[in-house]
C-alpha cells in the first residue's frame, strides 16, 4: 500500500485506477468522473465504519474507505464517496475538523489554495488566516515592536545604548517569513500524519455531495466549508491605494507615517505595531472610542495607554476618499478635512466570509445579509450534507473558537457523539500595547442580563513602571453576580493580560464565586494577584435603585481597606 | 477602653474581665504579616500597637524597617533586580526581530540600586501611612516580650517603654542563616546581595534554593560569571522534579555554571578576591560569595522564655492552626512561625488571625493549594501538588499531562529555550492536583489557574475552557493527551 502523498491528488497509481473501474457504484456520477480516480483503499466495505470510532488516535495514514447508507432503514441505496468528509480550507478550524476527524477513522480530504501571505481569490494557504495571516505574524510583530518599549524601560533599570537601537525592517520580514514558511510545512506535515489527504487548488460545491476542485470532482458524505474571512474595505474614492492587514503583514519597507482607519482589535493591533518600530501613527475612528463591544472602562483606559505611547487618535473621523500626491505620499480625506503625508494608509474596517463562488447558491446552503453561512447549533448548513465552521459562519471569529467548532463537528460526524460548541466564556486577547485579556460579560453586558452586580475595580502602577519611569498602568476588573457571587465577568489592560487572563477563564468558565477567588492565594509579586486580592467592591449597582427605567449606577466607594 | 467593636450589630466588650490594657492588639514587628493583622484588626474596632526597628536595607538584630522582609530584602527589591536582569536576555532576543543593537551593551548597576532604594523608601512610607489610616500606633524600637500581656520596646536612644495589650503577635519574620565554615564571615547573605556597591564581575552562589537560583538569575542576567553550588543533584529540592530538571537546563543555557552535589568547605581571602574551597577539591576565585542556605525565624532577642512561649529546634514559635502559641493570649504570624514563608501566606495568616480575634469569626489558614514562584530567568511557577506528592497522596492512578515547546517569541529570536507546563490529574475523580509551569510569564500565568485549583477543578473543567490565542497559557487548556499514566500499583512502596 502506497504512503499517502498529499501534494496533489493521488491520480498516478495505476492500483487505484483500477479499483475504481472495478468498484461497483451505486450512483449517479457526473460525466466527469468518469475519467476520474477514486481515493480507494483496497479494503472497501459497506460496513458503517462509524463503529470503529475506538480506533486509537495515532492514525494508519490510508483509512479504510468508509461506505455508509443514506439512511438507516436501508430504504435508499448504499452510496459510495471519495470521502467521508471533504473540507474546503486548511486554516485552523478545516484543519482540526479534518484530523480529528481522520483520528475517529474518517477518510478526509481537504483543499487549500496555493500559499500566499496576501491571501485573495486564487491564493491562501494551509495553515490559514491565523497562521498566514493573523494571530501568529500578527504576534510576531508584537514582539518586535515591543522591543522598543523595553529598550525604553530598561534605561530605567540602568541600561544604556551609546547609539539609539535601530530597527531594520527586512530583517524582520525575513525572519517572520521563514517562520511562517516552517508553520505551513509543519500543518501539512499534522495532515500528513493524521492521514488527510491534501489537495491544493480551489474546491467548489457542485452538489450537496460534490466538490470542484480546479475541475477535478471529489464527492464526499459530508462536506465542510471552512474558507474563513478577508479584509473588507469600503468602497470610497482612492481605495486602491489602501492596504489591509494582509499586505500590512508584509510591506517590503517600514511605513514613515501610516493611517489607521478603525477601532477595532486589528486596527488597535497594528497600531501598536506600528508605532513600537517607530512609525508615525494615526488612528481614524468612526466613534467617540476604541474597541466597541468591550467594555467601556477598558475601552478608555487601552485609549489612554495607547495615546500616552504616542498614537494619535483621531476620534468621530469618517474617511471620504484617498488622494495620491505626485510625490507618491498620500493623504486621507475624512468628514473633519485632509491629513497628508502618509506613506500607507491601512484599512482595518472589518472582515468578510469568504463566500463568494463556493457555489453555495446552487446547492441551497443559505448565506446571511453579511455573506455568512447560516448554521444550527451543531454548525449544519441548510444543506444536510454541507457542515461550516470558523470565520465562514461569522459567530465568534477566533482561532480557537473555530478548532473547538472543528473539534465539536469531527465529533458529531465520526463519534456518533452530537456535540455544540460551547460559547460561553469564551475568552479573547487583544494584542495591543498594552494588551487586554478578557473573559464573560462586559459590565454593560451584565447588567443587562444580570441586573444586580458587584463590580471590582483597580487601576494602578505596575512595579516595573514605577522604576522604569514610564506612564504604563493596569487595570483590572472583575463582575460579579450579586445574587449567586459567581464571578461572571474578568478585563484586564497592561503587561501580560493575555496570559493573565487564561487561568482565570478556566475558573470563570467553572462558574466560579468571588469567595473562590478570595480564598485562593496570590502569587507575589505579580499583578495577576490583584485579581485575587479585590477586597471591596468600587460600587454595587443595583436595579432597584433605578429610576423609570434609567439604570442608575449606585456608585458605593470602597471602605478605607 | 474607648474603642468598642460592632460585630454583627451587637456591642462586643474587649476587655470584658474590666482589665485595662494599653492595646488590645501589640504587634511586634511589621513586616506583610504584622502590618496585615494590625490594620485588619485595627479595622474591626481593635486599638492596636505595633513595633518595629529603625529602617536600613540590611537587616540585624537591630535594624529592620517598616515593610520587612518582602518589602525591603525580598520579594520587591528582588523582583526590580530580576526585571533588570531580564533585560539583558530580551536586548539580545531583539536581534533576530530587526534591532540593531550595540554589542557591548552598558549597564549602569549603581543606578539600578539607587531607583530600588528609592523604590523600598516609597513603600516603605506606604506602609507607615497604612497603618496610621488606620490608626495603628506604630512605634519604634525593639520589641520584647515581657509578660503574657506586657510588652517592652527599647527606643533607638535606649530608652524603654512598657506596654499591656490583651493580645500580642509575634510578627518578627526571619533572617539569612550562614553556614559556619571556616571564612563565612566573607561570604554575603540575600541581605547584602540586594545593596552591593558594584555588580559581582564573577559570584560565587551557595544553595539550590529558590534564593540561590533567583540571583544566581539576576548576576548572569547583568552579565556577570556565576557559578552556583548545591548539594543535591538538582536545584529547587521539593518542587517537581521534572520541573527542577528544566530549571537546571535553563540555568545552564543562559550560561550559569552548575555545580551539583557540591558544597562549599572553607574561603579565604586573597589578593585576587575570595578563595573558594569546595568538598571536592576545587577551587575558583570570586569577587563575591552569596550564601543562601536557608532563613531562620528571628526568635532569639524576643524574650520568649520569660513567658514561656513554645519554640521548634529550628528556632520557629510553635502555633495552633489559628497561629496561636501555648500562652493563650500570644500569637504569631508568617516566617517567625515557619510554615510557608511567603508574602501573602503571611497576609492570609495575619487576616485569620484578625478575623479570630477582633473580628468574631474563628478562621484558619488554608494551605491548600498555595500558590508559588520562583523568579528564576525565566521563571518556575506552581500550584497544589507536584508529581511525586501526587503520586504519593493519591490512592488510585495519576495522569500527568505535559506540554514542553518552543515559545512563539523563540521561533524568531533564535534562543534554546523550552517551555514547559505540567498538570497532575486524580485518574479517578479527574481533579487536578497540581499545576506547573516553567518559562516567561509562568507567575503571572499560574494565578488564574491556582483560582481554579483551589475550587477543585476537573481537567474536563480545563478542557471545556477555550484558549487565548496565541499565548502560552493557553497550552493549559489544550492539554489532549496524557504523557503517562502511574498506576497506583507501580508506586513506590510504603514502610507498611
Amino acid at each position: 500500500m502506497a504512503t499517502t502523498s498529499f501534494t496533489a491528488p493521488k491520480l498516478s497509481s495505476p492500483t487505484f485506477q483500477t479499483l475504481c473501474r472495478n468498484f461497483p457504484l451505486s450512483l449517479p456520477i457526473p460525466k466527469t468522473l468518469s475519467s476520474f480516480s477514486f481515493h480507494l483503499s483496497p479494503f472497501l466495505s459497506r460496513f458503517h465504519l462509524h463503529h470503529h470510532h475506538y480506533h486509537p488516535p495515532r492514525f494508519h495514514p490510508r483509512r479504510l474507505f468508509a461506505v455508509r447508507a443514506e439512511s438507516e432503514n436501508g430504504a435508499e441505496p448504499i452510496r459510495h464517496y471519495d470521502f467521508d468528509l471533504f473540507t474546503i480550507g486548511a486554516g485552523s478550524g478545516g484543519v482540526r475538523a479534518s484530523r480529528f476527524a481522520a483520528n475517529f477513522g474518517a477518510s478526509v480530504a481537504v483543499c487549500e489554495l496555493p500559499f500566499s501571505t496576501i491571501s485573495s481569490e486564487t491564493t491562501g494557504g494551509v495553515g490559514g488566516t491565523c497562521v498566514l495571516r493573523g494571530c501568529v505574524p500578527k504576534k510576531l510583530m508584537v514582539y518586535a515592536s515591543k522591543y522598543s518599549h523595553e529598550f525604553d524601560e530598561s534605561n530605567g533599570f540602568g541600561w544604556k545604548y551609546d547609539t539609539e537601537p535601530k530597527h531594520d525592517w527586512s530583517t524582520l520580514m525575513a525572519n517572520k517569513n521563514a517562520e511562517l514558511q516552517r508553520l505551513t510545512g509543519i500543518y501539512k506535515n499534522i495532515l500528513n500524519k493524521a492521514g488527510v489527504t491534501l489537495i491544493e487548488g480551489r474546491g467548489k460545491i457542485v452538489d450537496p455531495h460534490t466538490v470542484d476542485v480546479d475541475g477535478k470532482l471529489y464527492t464526499a458524505r459530508n462536506i465542510l466549508i471552512s474558507v474563513g474571512g478577508r479584509p473588507f474595505i469600503p468602497d470610497i474614492p482612492g481605495r486602491e491605494y489602501a492596504i489591509d492587514s494582509d499586505a500590512a503583514l508584509d510591506l517590503p519597507s517600514k511605513p514613515e507615517k501610516v493611517a489607521i482607519v478603525g477601532g477595532g482589535y486589528i486596527a488597535l493591533e497594528f497600531a501598536g505595531i506600528f508605532n513600537g518600530l517607530t512609525s508615525e501613527v494615526h488612528v481614524f475612528i468612526r466613534q467617540k472610542k476604541v474597541l466597541r463591544g468591550f467594555d467601556e472602562e477598558i475601552r478608555d483606559f487601552v485609549g489612554e495607554q495607547m495615546a500616552l505611547r504616542g498614537i494619535q487618535f483621531h476620534t468621530e473621523e469618517s474617511p471620504q476618499a484617498i488622494v495620491k500626491s505626485a510625490d507618491g505620499s498620500l493623504s486621507l480625506k475624512t468628514n473633519k478635512g485632509t491629513i497628508e503625508g502618509f506613506s500607507h494608509i491601512m484599512f482595518a474596517t472589518g472582515r468578510r466570509p469568504n463566500t463568494k463562488n463556493l457555489g453555495l447558491e446552487s446547492v441551497g446552503v443559505k448565506i446571511n445579509k453579511n455573506g455568512a453561512i447560516e448554521v444550527d447549533e451543531y454548525s449544519r448548513t441548510t444543506v444536510p450534507s454541507i457542515w461550516a465552521v470558523g470565520d465562514v459562519t461569522d459567530r465568534i471569529n477566533l482561532t480557537p473558537v473555530a478548532l473547538m467548532e472543528g473539534a465539536a463537528l469531527a465529533k458529531t460526524l465520526f463519534q456518533n457523539e452530537p456535540t455544540k460548541p460551547d460559547y460561553r466564556a469564551v475568552p479573547s486577547a487583544v494584542f495591543s500595547q498594552p494588551p487586554i485579556g478578557q473573559v464573560g460579560l462586559t459590565e454593560e453586558q451584565a447588567i443587562k442580563e444580570y441586573g444586580d452586580i458587584d463590580v471590582y475595580t483597580a487601576n494602578f502602577r505596575p512595579l516595573k513602571a514605577t522604576l522604569s519611569g514610564l506612564p504604563d498602568r493596569v487595570f483590572m476588573k472583575l463582575i460579579v453576580c450579586a445574587k449567586t457571587n459567581k464571578v461572571i465577568g474578568l478585563h484586564m489592560c497592561g503587561e501580560d493580560s493575555a496570559e493573565i487572563a487564561q487561568g482565570f477563564a478556566v475558573a470563570v468558565k467553572a462558574g466560579l464565586t468571588k469567595a473562590d477567588f478570595d480564598a485562593t492565594v496570590g502569587i507575589h509579586p505579580t499583578s495577576a494577584e490583584e485579581f485575587v486580592t479585590m477586597r471591596s467592591p468600587t460600587r454595587k449597582i443595583r436595579q432597584s435603585s433605578e429610576s423609570q427605567g434609567n439604570m442608575g449606577h449606585e456608585a458605593k466607594t470602597a471602605a478605607g481597606v | 477602653m474607648a474603642r468598642k467593636m460592632l460585630v454583627d450589630g451587637e456591642l462586643n466588650q474587649t476587655n470584658k474581665e474590666g482589665a485595662e490594657y494599653d492595646f488590645d492588639l501589640f504587634v511586634i514587628g511589621a513586616g506583610s504579616g504584622g502590618v496585615r493583622a494590625a490594620r485588619f484588626s485595627a479595622n474591626y474596632g481593635a486599638k492596636v500597637g505595633i513595633c518595629e526597628l529603625p529602617f536600613h536595607p540590611i537587616s540585624s538584630e537591630v535594624i529592620g524597617g517598616v515593610g520587612g522582609t518582602c518589602v525591603i530584602r525580598g520579594c520587591v527589591p528582588k523582583k526590580i533586580l530580576v526585571y533588570g536582569a531580564t533585560f539583558g536576555g530580551e536586548i539580545e532576543d531583539a536581534r533576530n526581530y530587526g534591532w540593531e543593537v550595540n554589542e557591548k551593551l552598558d549597564f549602569n548597576w549603581k543606578k539600578l540600586l539607587q531607583k530600588k532604594t528609592d523604590e523600598i523608601n516609597r513603600l516603605n512610607g506606604i506602609y507607615k501611612r497604612l497603618l496610621s489610616n488606620a490608626s495603628v500606633k506604630l512605634l519604634e524600637g525593639e520589641g520584647k516580650i515581657v509578660g503574657p500581656n506586657k510588652v517592652e520596646v527599647t527606643q533607638p536612644d535606649g530608652t524603654k517603654l512598657s506596654y499591656s495589650a490583651k493580645h500580642i503577635l509575634i510578627a518578627t519574620g526571619s533572617r539569612a542563616h550562614r553556614p559556619p565554615i571556616p571564612g563565612q564571615e566573607l561570604a554575603i547573605t540575600s541581605d547584602e546581595a540586594l545593596s552591593l556597591d558594584d555588580l559581582p564581575k564573577h559570584a560565587v552562589v551557595f544553595g539550590g534554593g529558590y534564593i540561590a537560583v533567583e540571583f544566581a538569575s539576576i548576576w548572569r542576567g547583568l552579565g556577570a560569571t556565576v557559578d552556583l553550588f548545591y548539594r543535591k543533584e538538582l536545584p529547587l529540592r521539593g518542587f517537581d522534579d521534572e520541573m527542577r530538571a528544566v530549571v537546571a537546563r535553563n540555568l545552564e543555557g543562559r550560561g550559569i555554571k552548575l555545580h551539583p552535589q557540591t558544597n562549599l568547605t572553607e574561603l579565604v581571602k586573597t589578593d585576587n578576591g575570595i578563595k573558594v574551597i569546595t568538598d571536592h577539591g576545587g577551587e575558583l576565585i570570586a569577587d563575591v560569595v552569596l550564601f543562601a542556605t536557608g532563613r531562620l525565624p528571628n526568635t532569639k532577642r524576643l524574650n520568649l522564655e520569660a513567658v514561656g512561649v513554645e519554640i521548634d529546634k529550628t528556632g520557629a514559635v510553635k502555633v495552633d492552626e489559628y497561629s496561636r502559641t501555648n500562652i493563650p493570649s500570644i500569637w504569631a504570624v508568617g516566617d517567625v512561625t515557619n510554615r510557608m514563608n511567603l508574602t501573602p501566606v503571611a497576609l492570609m495568616e495575619g487576616t485569620c488571625f484578625a478575623k479570630t480575634v477582633f473580628g468574631g469569626e474563628s478562621s484558619k489558614p488554608d494551605y491548600r493549594n498555595i500558590p508559588c514562584a520562583v523568579f528564576s530567568i525565566p521563571p518556575l511557577s506552581i500550584v497544589g501538588l507536584s508529581e511525586e506528592e501526587a503520586i504519593e497522596q493519591v490512592n488510585g492512578d495519576v495522569l500527568v499531562f505535559t506540554s514542553t515547546f518552543n515559545p512563539m517569541k523563540n521561533t524568531v529570536s533564535g534562543r534554546q529555550e523550552k517551555t514547559i507546563m505540567k498538570l497532575v490529574v486524580d485518574a479517578e475523580t479527574d481533579k487536578v492536583l497540581g499545576a506547573s509551569m516553567c518559562g516567561p510569564d509562568a507567575p503571572e500565568i499560574m494565578q488564574g489557574i491556582a483560582v481554579a485549583l483551589k475550587c477543585g477543578a476537573t481537567k474536563a473543567q480545563f478542557d471545556s475552557t477555550v484558549g487565548i490565542h496565541p499565548s502560552a497559557a493557553e497550552e493549559f487548556v489544550t492539554m489532549r493527551s496524557v504523557s503517562r499514566r502511574v498506576t497506583a500499583r507501580g508506586k513506590a512502596k510504603t514502610n507498611l
